[in-house]
Formats: structure tokens, sequence, C-alpha cells
């Protein structure tokens, strides 16, 4: 291993980096760009639903209960209505998501401790959307309920409800979703940049025959993949903290473990990564055979690493085949050290899970680069 | 005799089925320039491939200033030069970082700097060394091409097709940078297409189907085919009507003439102009001979 080659290739590819004006772009611009993305429209805490309203009671009780929908923004009162069919109607459009009835006579019924029954018509096209607004809507109609009964109480009318639940949120109490995301949106630039750049890197001086005038000089296969690591791992690490920067300026990402353990985890994982983008780069001919052999990699890790989908949720198969994405110990990981703050002694089986792919593919990186063509 | 720096013994490479080179042996100089002359698909990559060791060979070996293609290719890659088919040079690089950067793979230091101020000079390149590689025309990318192969003075140097498609006067600048090297005692081995390129060479090999089916000077190639053929011009334009008489081999026209060729026996034709075998006529006459042969 001469260091003066690794040295030679890492700063040519340096310099072509440098001087692409479009590669720059994909590295600087791309990955703050996913994180205003992914931070602004991946948003599982769903506020102001347009909601419509056929209030048939319009008395206390009924007002009392649209200012309590209203009252943390989860719901906007956007119609009012006069009819079911209207109230259908605004749902059939989505101009409104969820359509509410107040039954007449509210009052008089809630005095008298009778039930009242509130209809909600929910559009259940989007199980995630249904799901949030039926929560919003049993929390207004808990809040009130508490409320009423709390003035029974005093009036010694009523006992308490018997079973009451206050869940408490450890890490997150504020459904922050970016604070989520943003682990997860870094694990998903680290893999763009080592393993699409990297493999491109490779696969564009074979597409223009340079490989093959490389070959045909003395360099080692490991100098040649050491000097075209090195820059990507750089710049990896610098897009990294740029996310995590950002993720903390605008969306207020906490951090609340160690800097150090979680550039650990992003050097260990952007190491493999770039393993896995000089094997496809290995086998590619062109660049755009390495794209889509990329995206092979790429796409189930996104959507099996239980960054959007919460991993429990999936049928027990696939829930087998997420052991297999690295990107999967990578968030359990960085979410381990970023939200709950806990060390390397909670974190020891994605890390080992994460070495261990790291060094595999390190391997096969350099039993997959030959110097002779074919 | 000056002292053999490539002998290639019965190389042979195929592709599945497709044999692209078939046993091909040949020895190169010191200080020669060799030129490997051949239609295109003829097997000249593949050949220069083998030879540069990128390319492991199906069977045969070469030696490479007294290293084996075959047990030890990486030796090979120390000893040579090699510039492939399209000029590789990185375009958003300078002519000079092209030249630092594969330099750097042979050397580091004083020597890397010396030997890249060197081939700037010996290339003509210092005025441009500060240019985009992208920038620069055919001509004086194939000038740094050749330039970055040979920037570290290698003993042997291969060079395939460093004029393809470049003006008259860029391949004839080229030719005299190859001359300048042999000079020094470099070997190159040139591939090309171009007919009067061969003469231009010490010694021809002429490439075909993957068979060497010619070798030796340009004057050695055309004085075998003056032995076996007579060359004439006559005035016309009725090729095909020459080309069907008995005793002709070849007829085609030339100019405002035809040129005819015939067999050794058949009569001159009457107002005929005799004339010199070319290169061209070599090709195609060896060519000829191969196919009649491939038949039989």
């Amino acid at each position: 291993m001469r260091t003066s080659r690794v040295r030679a290739v890492a700063k040519k590819e340096m310099l072509e980096l440098r001087r692409d004006p479009i590669l720059l772009r994909v590295i600087v611009v791309l990955p703050v760009a996913m994180l205003l993305l992914f931070g602004y429209a991946v948003n599982f805490n769903l506020r102001h639903i347009p909601l419509a309203v056929w209030d048939r009671a319009n008395d206390r009780i009924s007002q009392a209960l649209v200012r309590e929908l209203e009252k943390d923004g989860k719901f906007d009162v956007v119609y009012r209505v006069s009819g079911e069919d209207e109230l259908k109607r605004l749902i059939d459009r989505q101009q409104a998501r969820v359509g509410l009835e107040l039954p007449p006579g509210m009052l008089e019924r809630v005095r008298a401790g009778q039930g009242v029954k509130l209809t909600a018509l929910v559009d259940g096209s989007d199980p995630t959307f249904a799901f949030q607004a039926q929560v919003g809507l049993q929390k207004a109609v808990g809040r009130l309920n508490a409320r009423l009964v709390a003035a029974r109480m005093l009036a010694g009318e009523a006992q308490p409800l018997p079973l009451a639940l206050e869940p408490v949120l450890l890490y997150n109490p504020e459904g922050n979703t970016a604070a989520f995301m943003v682990p997860g949106i870094v694990g998903i630039i680290l893999t763009q940049i080592a393993v699409i750049l990297t493999g491109l890197a490779i696969v564009r001086e074979k597409e223009t025959r340079m490989l093959e005038a490389l070959i045909a000089t003395p360099v080692r296969p490991g100098e040649l993949v050491l000097g075209k690591v090195l820059p990507y791992l750089f710049i990896a690490f610098v897009d990294a903290l740029l996310v995590l920067w950002v993720g903390r300026v605008v969306f207020a990402v906490p951090m609340r473990g160690s800097l150090a353990l979680l550039l650990g985890l992003v050097f260990l994982f952007v190491l493999g990564s770039l393993a896995v983008g000089i094997v496809v780069s290995a086998r590619a001919r062109t660049q755009i055979q390495a794209i889509f052999a990329t995206l092979v990699y790429y796409l189930p890790s996104i959507f099996l690493s239980g960054l959007f989908f919460p991993i429990e949720g999936m049928p027990r198969a696939l829930q087998a085949v997420t052991y297999l994405i690295p990107l999967r110990y990578f968030l359990e990981a960085a979410r381990g050290v970023m939200l709950r703050g806990v060390g390397l002694d909670a974190l020891l089986v994605p890390f080992a899970a994460l070495a261990l792919f790291t060094v595999l593919m390190l391997g096969l990186a350099t039993l997959s680069f030959r110097k002779r063509l074919l | 005799m000056a002292p053999v720096k490539v002998r290639a013994e019965r190389l042979e490479r195929r592709f599945g089925h497709l044999i692209a080179v078939a046993g091909v042996s040949f020895e190169v100089y010191e200080g020669e320039v060799f030129g490997l002359l051949g239609p295109n698909g003829a097997g000249k990559t593949t050949l220069v491939r083998m030879l540069s060791g990128v390319l492991a060979p199906s069977g045969g070996d070469a030696v490479v200033d007294g290293a084996s293609v075959v047990r030890e290719p990486e030796r090979v890659k120390e000893r040579i030069g090699y510039a492939t088919q399209e000029a590789s040079v990185y375009p958003f690089l300078t002519v000079r970082e092209n030249l630092e950067f594969r330099a750097a793979m042979y050397l580091e230091g004083r020597a890397l700097a010396a030997a890249v101020e060197d081939a700037l000079a010996r290339f003509g390149l210092a005025e441009a060394a500060g240019r985009r590689a992208g920038e620069l025309s055919g001509g004086w990318r194939q000038r740094l091409s050749i330039a970055q192969a040979v920037v570290h003075r290698p003993r042997v140097a291969f060079l395939d097709e460093p004029t393809t498609g470049l003006d008259p006067l860029a391949r004839r600048a080229v030719w005299e940078l190859v001359y300048a090297e042999a000079e020094r005692g470099m070997s190159a081995l040139v591939t090309t297409h171009y007919m009067d390129e061969a003469e231009r060479c010490h010694r021809v090999g002429l490439v075909y189907r993957g068979r060497l089916i010619a070798l030796g000077t340009p004057q050695e190639l055309k004085e075998a085919v003056r032995r076996r053929y007579r060359f004439f011009r006559v005035p016309g334009s009725d090729a095909e009507v020459w080309r069907a008489r008995a005793g002709v081999v070849d007829a085609w026209q030339r100019g405002g003439a035809i040129r005819v060729v015939l067999a050794p026996d058949a009569p001159a034709p009457a107002g005929a102009a005799v004339e010199e075998p070319t290169m061209e006529d070599v090709f195609v006459l060896k060519i000829r001979e191969e196919d009649a042969d491939a038949h039989v």
C-alpha cells in the first residue's frame, strides 16, 4: 500500500467533485432539501383537520364541544351545515375530512343524566389520517366529559369515572415527528452518498474507459478503492453534521446522547455503505445499471428499516427480512443516542450488527475489485 | 540485433465461442516502432489489452520487458505505458493535473514532479498545462493521452489507435512524438487502421480475424506482394469489366483511371502504366488470400 497513490486518487476525486457543478449541488443541496422536505411534509401529528359540523342542538354543550375540538388546533371548523346530505357531500369532495352531527337537545339530555350519541363521519381512505382524526375526536370529547363529570361531582350528583388513563410520553413528549425523522434522514442521506455516489464514481471511470488506463498501471486495488472511498467518507461526515445541525436549528431535534458515539455510528455505517457502492460498481458496466442496482438496495432499506412504518406492524416474514437491512440498525442506534440519550451499553446489538455488516462488505468489496477486464 | 522487449507467443483470447485473437506470435525490439495494422474488429485492441496485462489470455503467453503477462501481469504494468483507444483524460482536470495523477501511479516526490515537467516540455504541453483537458481539441487531447502513457518513461508503450479521428497535421505530430520517444530507446507498439501510417512504422504486423497474416518492414511486405502480383494503371472507368477478365486479380477505380492487379503470368494490358504496390495493396491482397484460404 503506497500512500502517495491513495492520496493521488483521493485528490483527483476531490478535484473532479469540486469542478463538477452538478455533483457538488447533489452533495450540498440534496441533503438539506431532503431534510426540510421530510421534516415538514412527513408529519404524523396531524393538525387543522377540516371539520364540518351539523349542529342540531346549538346549545351550551354543543358549543362547548366545538370549542374543545378547535382548542388545540387539531380541528378547524370550516363548514356549518344543516343536513346529513350536505355533510356527506363535503366529505365526498374532501372539502371537509370529518363530519360531526350533534343531535338536538344535548343540554337537556345531559342535565337529565341521559347519554348523548354523537355521530362522526371520518374519511377512512387514509388509515393513518382516520386514526389520528378519531384520536383527536375522542380526546376532545373526553376532555369535555371530564369537565361535565367534575361539575356534577361538585354538585354531589355523580361519581368519578371508574378508570382513567394518563399516558406519559417519554423522550418526545410533543410528538415532534421531525425528531423521529431526522435520524432516519441522516441514514438515508448517508446511504445515498455512500452507495450511489461511490458506485457511480467507479462506474463512471468504466464507462469513459478511464478505468482501463488505470488498471494498466501498478496501482493496487486496495489503493484505488481507498482513494475513491476517502473523499466520500469525508463528504458523508460533512453531510451528516450538516443535517444534524439543520435538524437542531429548524426542527429543534434534540441531541441527548454523546455526539462522539453518534459520529462513531455514522463512520461505521458509511464505511459499510461505501463498500456496498464498490461492490455494485464492480459488477455494473454503465451508470444506469449502477443506479438501478443501488435502487434495489436503497428502496427496501427505506421501507423496511422502520423509518416510516413501524417494524412491529409488519408480517412476521417481512420482519425477519428487516434484520438484513443495515439502515434498521443505524436507525435503532441513532434514535437511541439522539432521542433517548442512551450509551453504547444499551445499543450493543445494533452496533455489533453494523460492525458485522461493515466488515463483510469491505471484504466483499476488496474481493470483487479486480485489475483485469472481464 | 537490438534486444527483444516484447515477445508474444501463440497469444490467444476467446470470448465464449468467438475467437478474438487466434494464436499470434511476434516480437518487438528495443527502440522499435511496431505497427499493428488491421480493420476494425480484427483483434488489435484485444491483443494490446493482453500485452498490457489488463486482459488474461485464454492461451499462449507474452513476455513484456522480462515479465510474463500470464504469470505476473502486475509486474508487466510496472514496466509499460498504455494509452487506451479513446484518449483517457479526465475532462475536469487540467493538463498538468492529468499528468500528475498518472505519474503518481508510478512515481512519488521529486521524481514525480520532475517527470511531469519533463513530459510537459517533451510533448509541447507547457503552455496548455493550466487548461482543462475537456477543453482541448482532439489532437491535443491525444497528445496529452500519449504524454500520460509515457510520463514515467516506460521501456515499452502500447498506443491503441492514437491517431483515429485526427486531421493529417495532428496525426503527423503524434507520429513525431512517438518517434522522439523511440529515439530514447522506448519500444512502441501502435495500432492503426490507416494504411499510410503503417508506412511510418519500422515493422508492421497485419492482423485479420484474430490472426497475424503478414509481418515485416513496409518494404518487405510490399516486396512480397510485388513478387506475386503485377500492378498497372489503365485509363477508363469500367473497373467491373476489368474484374471479369481472365488473369485479373482485382481492379478498382482510382482517380480518373483504374488500378489493375494481375496474376504474374497474365499479359500486361495495352497502354497500361506499371505501378508500385502500396500498403493498401498489401492489406487488400493479403486479406483476399486469407479469405480464399478460409474457403478452401
